[in-house]
């Protein structure tokens, strides 16, 4: 009998809030109403509910901070940036053209071997008389060249240290920019791989380190690193990189991470297809 | 989103630009944290960025971005285990102004009682609430991102009116 009136009051209540929000249909709204108005109880149960609903409001929360915008334009320049200068996007978008240009006009076809003749020919009589120009000017442009690339590193991991994880992955992402990756760079990069706290600054930091995968200290960091995740994403992303790598190495610790008790269910299927990829 | 998807990068601005408030307020009220908040909206565009080619088209936007931020904010909790939830509340309401002053102390605790109280609520709780009373987001709506059934929002908005009513009422006396 208790039971039955439990449940009649829970779905009264059900009703009460579905009034509120307007999720009643005009039958159920109308039936509801007269039922409210036909008895005090039930009138001030309803009261209490509404009021509670409408106290919410009060609770307001911040602005959205107004630099959000142009954080965000900035990290849209960033990425179409990247896009463009990534090799492979020019290198497949520049043939493709070439290609779709060639197969319009076949008597282009000599012109671009021609082309690629005279090309060639200017290479070889350039290369032939390489090594002629002054001493004086080529070192001082080396020094030149050598002090812009120390100004990009310490402003590369100055910015790593910023608390906005927009600004981090801009950190990360100038790693591009510079023409040499020294021993430093990369002890900073595998830093944050393991441990910043932002799971997006670690995804675009694996980017950057699987471009320098020619390194052998990147790809034991990137092997190390499957243990040290805690993040769903980044391991499976991790466990992609060391496919793309074949990296053998990495499946001793595929097999540890496989024993770790909570392991999410899809990151266990992915590292046991891994582990079949690998061996 | 399809435009960005087929190529047209400078689309993601304009859907920034067009959802980022809404979504700030989500998870400004799930996790009370204002710094944070504005790290994951900056990150949930990021990502559908990145994995544009992953959106199907077959549901909503909206849906989605939803779906991004609720794993990224579970992944935060699964980390750390808790968020201390009222960090920042004190950075909004010392803002209220009231010619009253009696009257705006008493509102202000009011509503901070409120706030505390919706921060204790179950995460489930919790978001559901969010969704729909600050978030304005019907059943229908809210079915969809929580992948349930209207039927199950009933009973989950329903529940967690029961909960707010019994920490913060309850509390009251």
């Amino acid at each position: 009998m208790k039971e039955e009136s439990d449940n009649q009051n829970t779905e009264l209540e059900e009703k009460f809030i579905r009034l509120i929000q307007n999720e009643l249909n005009e039958d159920e709204k109308s039936e509801l109403i007269s039922l409210i108005n036909s008895s005090p109880k039930i009138k001030a149960e309803f009261t209490a509910t509404r009021e509670l609903w409408s106290s919410l409001d009060t609770i307001k929360s911040p602005e959205a901070p107004a630099q959000m915008m142009s954080d965000f334009q900035s990290v849209l320049d960033n990425y179409k940036e990247e896009i463009k200068s990534s090799p492979f996007y020019s290198v497949r978008s520049g043939w493709a053209r070439l290609k779709e240009l060639l197969s319009y006009n076949p008597s282009l076809k000599w012109a671009y071997v021609l082309i690629l003749l005279g090309t060639g020919s200017l290479l070889g009589y350039f290369w032939g008389n390489a090594g002629s120009p002054s001493l004086a000017t080529n070192q001082e442009v080396k020094r030149l060249g050598d002090e812009v690339q120390e100004m990009k590193q310490m402003m590369m991991m100055s910015m790593l240290e910023n608390p906005l994880a927009t600004e981090r992955i801009k950190a990360v992402s100038y790693t591009q920019e510079l023409s040499e990756v020294d021993d430093q760079i990369i002890e900073a990069l595998l830093t944050t791989l393991n441990h910043d706290e932002n799971v997006n600054v670690r995804l675009v930091t694996l980017e950057t380190l699987v471009a320098l995968a020619d390194h052998p200290k990147v790809r034991e960091g990137l092997v190390q690193s499957l243990l040290k995740q805690e993040s769903p994403l980044v391991q499976v992303a991790l466990a992609d990189v060391m496919i793309e790598l074949q990296e053998k190495r990495s499946v001793k610790q595929m097999e540890q991470l496989l024993k770790k008790e909570g392991l999410n269910s899809l990151v266990k299927e992915k590292l046991e297809e891994s582990i079949i990829n690998l061996i | 989103m399809l435009g960005v998807k087929a190529g047209d990068i400078d689309k993601m601005g304009l859907l920034f630009e067009r959802h980022h408030k809404q979504l700030f307020g989500f998870v400004y009220h799930m996790t009370g944290k204002v710094a944070y908040s504005e790290d994951l909206v900056q990150t949930v565009f990021y990502r559908m960025l990145k994995y544009r080619h992953t959106f199907k088209g077959d549901g909503e936007f909206k849906t989605w971005m939803y779906h991004l931020s609720r794993n990224l904010i579970k992944d935060t909790f699964r980390k750390s285990n808790r968020i201390d939830y009222l960090d920042d509340l004190s950075l909004h309401t010392s803002e209220m102004k009231s010619e009253n002053m009696d009257d705006e102390m008493e509102r202000k605790e009011e509503s901070e009682r409120l706030h505390k109280a919706v921060s204790k609520l179950r995460n489930d709780s919790k978001e559901v609430l969010v969704l729909s009373k600050f978030q304005e987001m019907s059943y229908r709506e809210i079915a969809d991102v929580l992948k349930i059934s209207e039927a199950n929002v009933k009973v989950k908005v329903h529940r967690a009116m029961t909960e707010l009513k019994k920490v913060y009422l309850i509390k009251e006396r």
